[in-house]
């Protein structure tokens, strides 16, 4: 049989993995194994995976998850690297429980993304990009996450809070600082 | 190919008859219409990033890049026009949107593609206000230095570590405007070939073993032929006032069989050349146990020439041994065997050679391939040996033939080698049993009882040697040094009993170890009566002196170390201090390659110029010099005139493959000349061969373990031979390439190398 490289039949790459590499439960293993089942290739549960070791590795993609990845799908490291430094949505660094992602791209921008952004700057005492110090909160700007028509909005989790305002944010910030808000992780 | 059906393109108004589906811009370029471009490169997947190559075809709505279309019948095309010189202007000026203007400081400033385009396309001045990226410059390896902001996006590196290399370790992270080249945990941990810093069109990748040295116009350039593996890469010798400065492929003048491929040892290796542990004089050991004394040249000469005169008259010229290199030059070893037969009278002469390939050479039925043949081959079956580690260019052309060629990759090793990946079929065989392989392959008669010694199924055999019979096409064949005398005798016949077909046509393709390994066999200094260990195994007996040029493989010596000790007089002629020259009785210092010139003929049979660089460096002299000096001294005046191409042009006079060959043939590296081999008939002799290789392979106990782990990148180029222990780089890769604690910083100063982590010396010596 002809090896020759197409993208439905990638050649088969053995990953070089680092010595350490992410261990899961049965339970996660079967719900990896349910999205793998979902591809011809295996490559292409890349994105589905990744969410999953993240939500499994606290919160980001650390080295052990990248490199149980890359054993994972059969592809290189480096493959899995690239992907998870493209998307705004995988963590490559440690970040905090409230990930408040706000949507800086045309439509939040036109509407005031940017004194959300400054807000939330404000009131945490961080810069986007940056960590409270106790661990609470994370903000970061990032691109259009297809809710336009309800800009600005911000994404915490999986969870969009939409049509935002100076008063709506405050209530939201609330209650995650009395760590009452509880968010969805699943995709 | 020669299928390919003609159309007619017209190009700014002039027709031209071009084969169907050629790149537009490669038919473009070599018709004489310049077109820029910077992530176009041929041979590599298409990009189409840098949309500098844009043409304007007509029926086709918007401006196209030419790099990705392919030529169609009555295309119209026109390459310059205002229309595409502003988009061409604009593009530039994207470009350089985040690029910062630090050229002056800027190591690539001189040979940067993009500081020539932005001469031709560029704008005066910008228009951009924005702030540009920075990134702080940092060590990707400790031979690559990294600029990301730099960087340009045309991915030249990351596409090809992945298809030449096969290593995919740098690749583009991050995405839009903050897109960097990068690697996975900031640290390479790849074979180093450097190629990525070869191909990248600015001064983003750098050579971190040369940078902020020297300006590249200050370089004296010197075409020249690698010194390592037996593939012969052309490259160009960067050198400043008597200094060998770098060493790279491209150059733009370089235009030989690797393009701008070079590996690690080829790009990085060269700076024992200038190194200060180089023997400086001539030097002599008066007695037995004392010490080596420098001497004059005129003083070792004759001292050298009065001793072996002695032992001559005292035991016959048989007495005497010499032993030539196949790291030297076809010169320098047809000059010592002249030396051997004529002045000495000898009939003990060798190259200290890993292993003999005069079988093959005897009884070879098909041509060799070169590297093109195997890049557009479509089979190739490959025999032992690790052509990754030990002959990087063979591994890239066969892993292009695989990946761009679709050709089908048969590889029967005992080691799960990297190039697995790509092959077909892998015959995982116990370790030294490849003999039985070729026994199958002569006839279906010995199938089972070669698979059982193997240990792998029969019905692994049979799909084999059915894939080389529906070949259309070439099929190469390539093996190592693990195959047997007689195994070698029967691989080089089949071709001629298996018979050539309309569209197939057999090629061999062997894998030697040495630079010129080829060239000791055609001058036919491997022709003697013993080899290299069997004059070691009789040093003190029948044979009392040795003349040593270039040193013997740790191999050879091992378990031997007495017999150099045992000699009468032993005369070396070497680059370094060495386990050789550590018994010698008198040590001439000879010049490296980058000092003579000469010639080097490759594993595809090409004979190519090795040119001066520098003037050797000390006292230093050519080998065949030495070797001339010392039969004057005993009488006999070769008459070459202190020429190097008188020599080769005795050699193109004796030695029947190099008939007619003189040094103006061999000027163009890109045309480079395969010396004509003898093709051998069907040899009667070949059943017993046969019938002896078939006991061989029944005398196999069909015990041993198969080594299962892929070995990981490196283990054999890294390694610390006499001439890569002059490197500190290499020294930090062969202790595992330590990741240092500060990127920012180079690694050297910072990583102390636990010298027990090490690794043993290399089969090859360097």
């Amino acid at each position: 049989m002809s090896q020759q490289f197409t993208p439905n039949n990638p050649l088969p790459q053995e990953a070089k993995v680092p010595v350490e590499m992410a261990v899961f439960s049965l339970d996660v293993e079967a719900e990896i194994d349910r999205h793998l089942a979902k591809y011809p290739v295996k490559r292409s549960a890349i994105l589905p995976l990744m969410f999953i070791v993240q939500r499994e590795r606290g919160g980001y993609l650390d080295p052990p998850g990248v490199a149980y990845l890359a054993d994972r799908l059969d592809v290189r490291i480096t493959d899995i690297w690239e992907v998870a430094t493209f998307y705004s949505m995988i963590n490559t660094e440690p970040v905090g429980t409230y990930h408040i992602q706000v949507c800086r791209t045309l439509s939040c921008k036109i509407l005031g993304a940017g004194k959300i952004t400054e807000q939330c700057s404000t009131r945490l005492g961080i810069k986007p990009g940056e960590t409270t110090p106790d661990g609470k909160f994370s903000l970061s700007e990032v691109e259009c996450l297809g809710s336009c028509g309800t800009a600005p909005m911000l994404q915490i989790g999986f969870d969009f809070h939409e049509n935002l305002t100076a008063e709506k944010l405050d209530k939201i910030l609330d209650t995650c600082e009395r760590g009452e808000y509880v968010f969805t992780v699943k995709g | 190919m020669t299928t390919a059906e003609s159309v007619k393109v017209t190009i700014n108004g002039q027709e031209f008859q071009v084969q169907k589906g050629a790149p537009l811009i490669d038919v473009c370029r070599e018709n004489g219409f310049a077109i820029p471009s910077f992530c176009y490169y041929a041979d590599l997947a298409l990009q189409a990033s840098c949309r500098m190559c844009l043409v304007r075809i007509e029926k086709m709505p918007k401006l196209q890049t030419s790099c990705t279309i392919t030529c169609t019948d009555g295309m119209i095309v026109t390459t310059q026009s205002e229309e595409i010189e502003k988009a061409q202007r604009g593009m530039v000026e994207f470009l350089l949107a985040n690029h910062p203007l630090d050229c002056p400081v800027c190591d690539r400033g001189g040979e940067c593609e993009l500081q020539e385009m932005v001469f031709d396309w560029g704008g005066l001045e910008e228009r951009f206000t924005e702030r540009k990226n920075y990134y702080p410059e940092k060590f990707l390896s400790p031979i690559v230095a990294n600029d990301p902001q730099r960087c340009i996006l045309c991915k030249r590196c990351t596409r090809v570590c992945d298809e030449w290399m096969g290593e995919d370790a740098i690749e583009a992270g991050g995405r839009g405007a903050n897109t960097v080249i990068g690697t996975f945990g900031g640290w390479l941990n790849c074979s180093q070939c450097g190629n990525c810093i070869e191909v990248c069109p600015t001064g983003t990748l750098l050579d971190a073993t040369y940078r902020h040295q020297t300006r590249p116009w200050e370089l004296e350039r010197t075409v020249s032929t690698c010194t390592f593996c037996s593939d012969g890469c052309q490259m160009s010798l960067g050198s400043r006032a008597g200094e060998l400065m770098r060493v790279v492929a491209r150059d733009r003048y370089v235009d030989g069989i690797n393009g701008e491929f070079l590996c690690i040892k080829g790009r990085f290796a060269h700076p024992f050349v200038n190194h200060e542990e180089r023997l400086r004089t001539p030097l002599i050991r008066y007695r037995k146990g004392g010490k080596l004394i420098p001497a004059t040249w005129d003083e070792a000469i004759r001292f050298t020439a009065a001793k072996l005169q002695e032992i001559k008259d005292a035991h016959g010229a048989n007495s005497i041994g010499v032993v030539g290199s196949p790291r030297l030059t076809n010169e320098a070893n047809y000059v010592l065997l002249k030396f051997a037969r004529e002045v000495i009278g000898t009939e003990h002469y060798t190259a200290s050679e890993a292993f003999s390939l005069a079988p093959f050479f005897k009884h070879m039925t098909a041509p060799l391939a070169t590297h093109k043949d195997i890049r557009h081959a479509k089979t190739i079956v490959l025999i032992g040996g690790e052509p990754e580690e030990l002959q990087p260019l063979t591994a890239k052309q066969v892993r292009q033939a695989v990946r761009n060629g679709g050709a089908k990759l048969v590889i029967i090793n005992s080691v799960p080698v990297r190039l697995k990946q790509q092959a077909t079929q892998f015959l995982h065989v116990r370790p030294g049993t490849e003999d039985a392989l070729v026994l199958a392959l002569a006839g279906q008669t010995d199938d089972a009882m070669a698979a059982r010694k193997m240990g792998v199924e029969v019905g692994e055999i049979e799909p084999l040697r059915r894939m080389i019979d529906e070949t259309q096409g070439n099929v190469v064949l390539m093996f190592g040094g693990e195959l047997s005398t007689e195994a070698q005798t029967i691989l080089a016949q089949l071709p001629g009993s298996i018979g050539d077909e309309e569209n197939r046509r057999f090629l061999f393709h062997p894998l030697p170890l040495f630079n010129n390994s080829f060239g000791v066999h055609d001058v036919g200094l491997m022709d003697g009566k013993l080899n290299a260990t069997g004059l070691l195994d009789a040093a003190g007996d029948t044979v009392r002196a040795l003349y040593v040029a270039g040193g013997l493989l740790p191999a050879h010596l091992q378990g031997r170390e007495q017999a150099l000790q045992n000699l009468d007089f032993l005369v070396v002629q070497e680059l370094f201090a060495t386990d050789t020259t550590a018994h010698a009785d008198v040590v001439f210092p000879a010049a490296s390659f980058a000092e003579i010139d000469g010639t080097y003929t490759n594993n595809d049979g090409l004979v190519q110029r090795v040119r001066q660089s520098i003037p050797p460096v000390h006292q230093a002299k050519p080998d065949w010099v030495i070797t001339s000096l010392l039969a004057d001294a005993l009488g006999i005046d070769f008459n070459y005139q202190m020429s190097a191409s008188a020599v080769f042009r005795e050699i193109g006079e004796h030695v029947p493959a190099y008939q007619g060959l003189r040094y103006p043939l061999l000027k163009d590296e890109s045309k480079p000349v395969q010396a004509k081999y003898q093709l051998a008939g069907q040899r009667a002799e070949v059943a017993d061969v046969l019938a002896e290789l078939r006991q061989r392979v029944e005398r196999m106990t069909g015990a041993g373990d198969k080594i299962m782990e892929t070995p990981e990148v490196g283990h054999e180029l890294f390694k610390i031979g006499t001439l890569t222990g002059k490197v500190p780089q290499f020294h930090l890769l062969a202790a595992g390439n330590p990741e240092p604690p500060d990127v920012l910083v180079s690694p050297l100063y910072q990583i102390t190398i636990d010298s027990g982590l090490r690794r043993d010396t290399a089969i090859a010596g360097d």
